[in-house]
């Protein structure tokens, strides 16, 4: 077993090893180990992505020994690899955020007898809850205090869980893997006290749901294959009898509707918006920027290198990209409709996930029956999926950065002002230059200004629309485009601008400043950084995404 | 032979059947209890499908059967985590209730604040 391998098997096993341990040790200890293992898994990145990128080889790792279709097999291609890079990236950034901010963690409760003595001294002091949290400690013993030991066993696990999803050679895996940063997502989104409850709930439903359609769409597919090896149940329907077919779409159906529930696609997004606005700040960015983006790696995987595509997945794919589209349109005018910024930015997420759904069409092939005919041009319908795919990862990629960043700043403005209503934050731009200019990034990003990543995603995204033919999704990703880039503004200026009547304006309180100090401003600013800067690797990124492709 | 294929195909129906209704039931209730209850349901329709799918081939599949357990066991977590969340949240409405619970969770809850309160 070589060093690369070893990493590989460290990247998912080590964050599930500290969650465990660190369940049983206090608080204190627990930041420890959490910065720790977001030391170590950049270090472990590091030789999986030489060799997937530089080398252009799969890691491969059969853990145990066990070759499939009896063992488990972690597998790095190059679409392992780009997601695995944004989980180790993001999640590193949002630990140290958390460590240096635990207030940021979520919300609990605590007893007066323990809590009175340190309250003066205490940051929190109850001084943060919201009126109504307020109001209902008055006849009860519990006091609700900011930070949650919690959180750092159920984001360890979570993250573990993400890179199995990244890294799992087999669907079965790929269930267990996701289910896990399901359950731990429905917990840290609890973390955020009385309000989010409801939230959670409703998520768990929906990832449950989502989940079970999965399970049956892999049940479907084992019983035609009779392995849950991705490559080899690829192998399998690619040349499987045509009396088989309709079982597999089925189960591509199935797997599509369950993981377009658990993403959030228009008309299933109603949970994320209380899921992602309630959580708490250090949460949201995680949930954002990485849980959601699980089902779509899942998604990509299953359409591309599991069930072949065919004529008979039209209707599928162009659903698919109506909703897309729906989602693009709808989601960003509900997200200007906003007053308060986190709700803004969950329906930013709502409108960015449509984006990648438009690549539906361009596997669904050419509406004009064969790629364009243009004069001199020789495009391949490959040619086609594979330009598209690397917009969609390259959106999706960009979409992590940036928003992990925007919600990590409009969850500090939230959890030092009290409020993210953007009136009320009138100018508070001023005393918090870092995180606005965090903001300004990642909203460049967000909105696909060149030369962020997600430029070049829309670039190659419409390229490929215009090479099948399909110039409506060019029409989407132009009015998404303006849209997003008005609902920013709409979030950013309030910041920026002096209120105009000085008695609303909003006053620090004096003991919350010094917690406003540089190191918190440093991770989203660090990630709106990132955001542009990863545009220069838009092209590193089409040839990594060509390790280990179907083509 | 088609006897046995039959009784496979009965199974699927009755698997898709209970699993339709609990997420009509899923979605169309607003007790929270009766969704939680709804969302077993669906998880019990889906296990029979694959469970039906694992008999179709002339030897049971054991592989389906390990997908059959593990859904189980997920389910029952996440029924775990579920209820925990419906007795929040209806323990808000009952103020009593709530009080009285966490006088029972003090002891732990304490030593944790402590913890924090040395960081803050």
């Amino acid at each position: 077993m070589s060093l690369t391998q070893s990493a590989l098997g460290a990247l998912v096993l080590l964050p599930l090893l500290v969650a465990a341990v660190t369940a049983v040790l206090p608080h204190t200890p627990r930041r420890t180990l959490g910065v720790g293992t977001a030391l170590v898994l950049p270090v472990l990145l590091a030789p999986v992505l030489w060799s997937t990128a530089v080398d252009g080889d799969v890691v491969d790792l059969a853990l145990g020994g066990y070759e499939p279709p009896l063992g488990i097999r972690l597998r790095a291609d190059g679409l392992s690899a780009a997601f695995l890079t944004l989980s180790v990236v993001v999640g590193t950034a949002i630990t140290a955020y958390a460590a240096v901010l635990p207030h940021s963690t979520g919300r609990r409760i605590v007893s007066p007898p323990t809590m009175q003595p340190e309250g003066p001294a205490g940051p929190g002091g109850g001084a943060q809850p919201e009126p109504a949290e307020q109001a209902a400690p008055a006849d009860r013993p519990g006091v609700w205090r900011p930070g949650h030991p919690s959180f750092w066993p159920l984001w360890l696990a979570c993250w573990s869980g993400l890179n199995a999803v990244f890294l799992s050679g087999d669907l079965f895996n790929t269930y267990v893997g996701l289910e896990l940063v399901g359950m731990t997502a429905v917990a840290l989104v609890a973390l955020g006290g009385r309000s989010s409850w409801q939230a959670a709930l409703r998520y768990l439903f929906v990832a449950v749901l989502g989940s079970l359609l999965l399970l049956i769409g892999i049940g479907l597919l084992v019983s035609i294959t009779g392995t849950l090896d991705v490559l080899q149940a690829g192998a399998v329907l690619a040349d499987a009898p045509e009396e088989t077919r309709p079982a597999a779409v089925l189960a591509l159906c199935l797997i599509t509707v369950g993981m377009c529930l658990k993403v959030a696609l228009v008309p299933f997004h109603t949970w994320l918006i209380p899921a992602h606005a309630g959580a708490p700040s250090a949460v949201s960015p995680l949930l954002s920027a990485l849980v959601i983006k699980a089902p779509v790696f899942v998604l990509l995987r299953v359409w591309l290198w599991v069930v072949p595509a065919g004529e008979d997945l039209a209707v599928l794919t162009v659903v698919l990209s109506v909703m897309g589209a729906a989602a693009v349109v709808g989601g960003s005018v509900l997200a200007l409709r906003q007053t308060h910024l986190k709700p803004l930015i969950a329906y930013s997420t709502v409108a960015q996930v449509g984006y990648w759904f438009l690549f539906a069409a361009m596997v669904g092939g050419s509406s004009s029956g064969s790629p364009e005919g243009l004069p001199g041009v020789d495009i391949t319908e490959d040619d086609v999926v594979s330009s598209a795919l690397v917009g969609t990862v390259a959106m999706a990629l960009g979409h992590g950065l940036a928003k992990a960043a925007m919600f990590l700043a409009a969850g500090f403005l939230k959890d030092l002002y009290g409020t993210d209503e953007m009136d009320r934050l009138r100018g508070v731009g001023q005393h918090h230059p870092g995180l606005v200019m965090a903001m300004g990034l990642s909203a460049v990003g967000l909105a696909g200004l060149p030369i962020s990543l997600s430029f070049s995603g829309k670039w190659m995204l419409t390229t490929s629309a215009v090479a099948a033919g399909h110039y409506w999704a060019v029409v989407v990703i132009v009015i998404g485009t303006i849209l997003s880039a008005a609902y920013l503004v709409r979030a950013i200026a309030p910041l920026l601008v002096e209120s105009e009547d000085e008695g609303t304006a909003v006053e620090v309180p004096e003991w919350q400043l010094e917690h406003a100090s540089v190191l918190t401003q440093l991770p989203p600013l660090v990630l709106g950084l990132l955001t542009i800067v990863a545009g220069f690797g838009g092209a590193l990124l089409g040839d990594l995404l060509t390790v280990g492709a179907p083509w | 032979m088609t006897e046995v294929v039959s009784t496979v195909q009965w199974y699927l129906i009755l698997g898709t059947v209970v699993g339709i209704a609990g997420t009509v039931r899923l979605m169309l209730t607003r007790d929270l209890m009766a969704r939680l209850v709804a969302m077993n349901v669906v998880g019990i329709g889906s296990l029979l499908v694959l469970l039906a799918l694992g008999a179709a081939a002339p030897e049971i599949d054991p592989v389906l059967s390990a997908l059959v357990i593990t859904g189980l066991v997920i389910t029952v977590a996440f029924t775990g985590v579920g209820a925990v969340l419906i007795r929040r949240i209806e323990g808000i409405e009952d103020t009593q209730e709530e009080a009285q619970e966490d006088a029972q969770e003090d002891p732990q809850e304490g030593r944790e604040d402590e913890d924090g309160g040395e960081r803050g």
